[in-house]
C-alpha cells in the first residue's frame, strides 16, 4: 500500500518537474537512436485530463480529480450501438465491476493515462508502465499479430512514419475498459495509435478505435504527453487480489454516475 | 567433514575464474557498443528452485537460526504467489519463465514474463532508497569485469524463497552476480544474507540458458485473484479453441442484485 502511495507521490513530483520544464520548453532538433530511429526514449507524463475517470467530458470532484470540459474523445461522445449504450449505463451503476478495482491491468489506451517509460531497441520499443507494472513490447519487424492470443494489453506491432510511431494494437481481450465510467469495448477492438514526436519533450498522441461489435463507427482519442526530467526513476507499483467486498465499498460512491455528463 | 568441504569449496572458487575463461574463449561473450558485457536476450533457467531453493543452494542447506525456524513454523502456510504476489528476489530469478534482459546506458532492465514483472537496475552506484520496501526490492548494479553485480535491499518480509516455505525477514540482502560465459549461457550466483533469519550468508548458483527458438517473443503472463479467492492465470501461449476468456470470471457476471 505504501509503495503505491509513494508511486503516486513520485508521479506527482514528476508532473511538477514536467510543468517546470515546459515553462522553458523550446523546440530543438529531434534526436536519433544509433540505428536511425527517431528518439522517443524517456519517462513520459500524459496530460490526459482525468481520462482514467471518464474519457468523455466530466465534472471534477474529490474522487474524480479535475474537471474536463472536453474529455479526450474527439467530438466529446462515443458512437455506441443502442444495446451498448444501455450497457454503459448499467456499468456506471455497478462500479464494483470495474476490472482495475480487481487489479487487472488497464489495456490500451487506459494504461497510457499514467506515467510510463519508453525504452528503444532496433527490434522493438518497450513501454514500461509504473502503474500495475504493465508492459507492452511494440515489435518493429513487420510480423503479423499472433493467432489465438488475447491479452489485457493486446499485441502491438509498430512502424515509423517520419517522426510518428504508428502502432497497430490487436488481440485485445473484452475485459479491459477505457475508464471508470463504464466505457467498454469487445475483443473485436482494433486500435491504431500515432505517437507524433512534436519536439523532444512533447508527443501528440492520437488513436483510432474500431470495434464493430460495440460501436457504429470508428472514433478517435487525443491527448498530449510531456517528457519527465531525466533524473526520474520509476518504482515498483503493485496490486493484487484479496478484496472481497468491492461491491459494498463502491456503494458509498453510488452517486458517482451523476458526475459524468450524460451524452 | 566440514573442514574438507571448505577446502573443496575454496578450490572450486580458485578454479572457477579459469573455468569461466575457458568457456568464454570457446564462444566469446559479446560486448555492448559501450564495452560492457552484453547480457541482452531471452533467458531461461532449467531447475526446480522455485519449488525448493535448497536445490541450488551451496551444500543444499539453508543455515537457519533456531528462532527463525520457529517463526516460520508459526507463520502463514500458503505460498504468497498463490495470491498473485510478486515472487520477490531472488525467487523471481529462478521462476520457470523466460526473462528478457535489456541494456541501456546506466541501466539494465529485466523484463520477466512471469506476472509481467519489471526490474530496473541502475548501474550508477546510487545509494539505496530509504524508508520504503518493495516485493522486488531496490536493485542497484555495477560491473566487475565480465560480471553484472546487483545489490538488492529494501525487500519486504512477505515473499518466500520458494513454495517449500523457506522464508526471510525484511532485513534480507541479496547480491546477485550475472556472468555471461558464452553465447548461450549466463552463470548466476547470489549471496543471501539476513541476520534475522540465517546464521551466516549463504549462496545459490545456477545457469541461465539463452532461448534460441526463432521468433520467440515475450508475452504477458498474468495472475489475478478472483472474488472467490482462487487465482486466475489466463492462457497466454497455447490457447484453447473458442473464447479463451470464457472461463475467466474474475468478477460477478452481472449486477450486484
Amino acid at each position: 500500500m505504501s509503495s503505491r502511495r509513494l508511486a503516486v507521490t513520485v508521479m506527482l513530483a514528476t508532473a511538477l518537474a514536467v510543468s517546470a520544464l515546459s515553462a522553458f520548453g523550446q523546440a530543438t532538433a529531434l534526436g536519433k537512436t544509433p540505428d536511425g530511429q527517431p528518439d522517443i526514449e524517456g519517462i513520459w507524463q500524459p496530460r490526459a485530463g482525468g481520462a482514467a475517470y471518464s474519457v468523455l467530458p466530466h465534472a471534477g470532484g474529490f474522487f474524480l480529480g479535475g474537471e474536463s470540459k472536453t474529455g479526450i474523445v474527439e467530438g466529446g461522445s462515443l458512437p455506441y450501438q443502442p444495446w451498448a449504450a444501455e450497457e454503459v449505463k448499467r456499468l456506471t451503476e455497478h462500479m464494483e465491476l470495474d476490472p482495475t478495482g480487481h487489479c487487472h491491468y488497464e489495456g490500451i489506451p487506459h494504461a497510457l493515462y499514467f506515467a510510463f517509460e519508453i525504452v528503444q531497441t532496433p527490434k522493438f520499443i518497450a513501454f514500461l508502465h509504473e502503474n500495475m507494472h504493465a508492459r507492452r513490447l511494440v515489435y518493429l519487424d513487420g510480423k503479423p499479430h499472433p493467432e489465438g492470443y488475447r491479452a489485457w494489453m493486446g499485441d502491438s506491432r509498430g512502424h515509423w512514419e517520419g517522426n510518428t510511431l504508428v502502432v497497430d494494437v490487436a488481440d485485445n481481450n473484452d475485459k479491459s475498459v477505457f475508464d471508470m465510467a463504464g466505457h467498454f469495448h469487445s475483443d473485436a477492438l482494433h486500435v491504431v495509435e500515432r505517437f507524433k514526436i512534436v519536439d523532444k519533450d512533447t508527443i501528440d498522441y492520437e488513436a483510432t478505435f474500431e470495434d464493430p461489435k460495440v460501436f457504429t463507427a470508428p472514433f478517435k482519442m487525443k491527448f498530449q504527453m510531456k517528457k519527465a526530467a531525466k533524473q526520474e526513476e520509476f518504482l515498483e507499483s503493485d496490486c493484487f487480489g484479496g478484496e472481497r467486498d468491492q461491491e459494498h465499498l463502491v456503494n458509498g460512491l453510488a452517486n458517482l454516475k451523476d458526475h459524468y455528463y450524460s451524452k | 567433514m566440514k573442514f574438507w568441504f571448505f577446502i573443496a569449496a575454496a578450490i572450486c572458487i580458485e578454479l572457477a575464474p579459469a573455468l569461466h575463461a575457458q568457456v568464454a574463449d570457446a564462444g566469446k561473450a559479446p560486448r555492448t557498443p559501450e564495452g560492457k558485457p552484453d547480457l541482452q536476450g531471452i533467458w531461461e533457467t532449467r531447475n526446480a528452485a522455485s519449488f525448493d531453493v535448497s536445490e541450488i543452494a551451496e551444500g543444499h542447506e539453508i543455515p537457519y537460526l533456531p528462532a527463525a525456524l520457529e517463526r516460520e513454523q508459526k507463520g502463514p502456510r500458503v505460498d504468497p504467489i498463490i495470491h498473485c504476489m510478486m515472487p520477490g528476489v531472488p525467487r523471481i530469478s529462478y521462476m520457470p519463465f523466460p526473462v528478457q534482459i535489456l541494456q541501456k546506458t546506466g541501466m539494465v532492465i529485466f523484463m520477466y514474463e512471469y506476472l509481467h514483472d519489471i526490474r530496473m537496475v541502475p548501474t550508477n552506484a546510487r545509494p539505496h532508497l530509504e524508508g520504503i520496501d518493495f516485493a522486488l526490492g531496490d536493485s542497484v548494479g555495477h560491473w566487475e569485469g565480465d560480471t553484472l553485480v546487483v545489490d538488492v535491499t529494501n525487500l519486504n518480509e512477505k515473499t518466500w524463497l520458494d513454495s517449500a516455505r523457506h522464508t526471510h525477514s525484511d532485513e534480507l540482502h541479496v547480491v546477485e552476480r550475472y556472468t555471461r560465459v558464452g553465447p548461450n549461457r549466463i552463470n548466476y550466483e547470489a549471496t543471501i544474507e539476513d541476520p534475522k533469519t540465517y546464521s551466516r550468508p549463504w549462496k545459490i548458483s545456477m545457469v541461465m540458458h539463452r532461448n534460441t527458438e526463432p521468433g520467440f517473443e515475450l508475452r504477458d503472463q498474468e495472475c489475478t485473484e478472483a472474488d472467490n479467492g482462487r487465482a486466475i492465470h489466463p492462457p497466454y501461449r497455447a490457447a484453447p479453441e473458442g473464447d479463451i476468456f470464457e472461463f475467466v470470471r474474475p468478477y460477478p457476471e452481472s449486477g450486484s442484485k
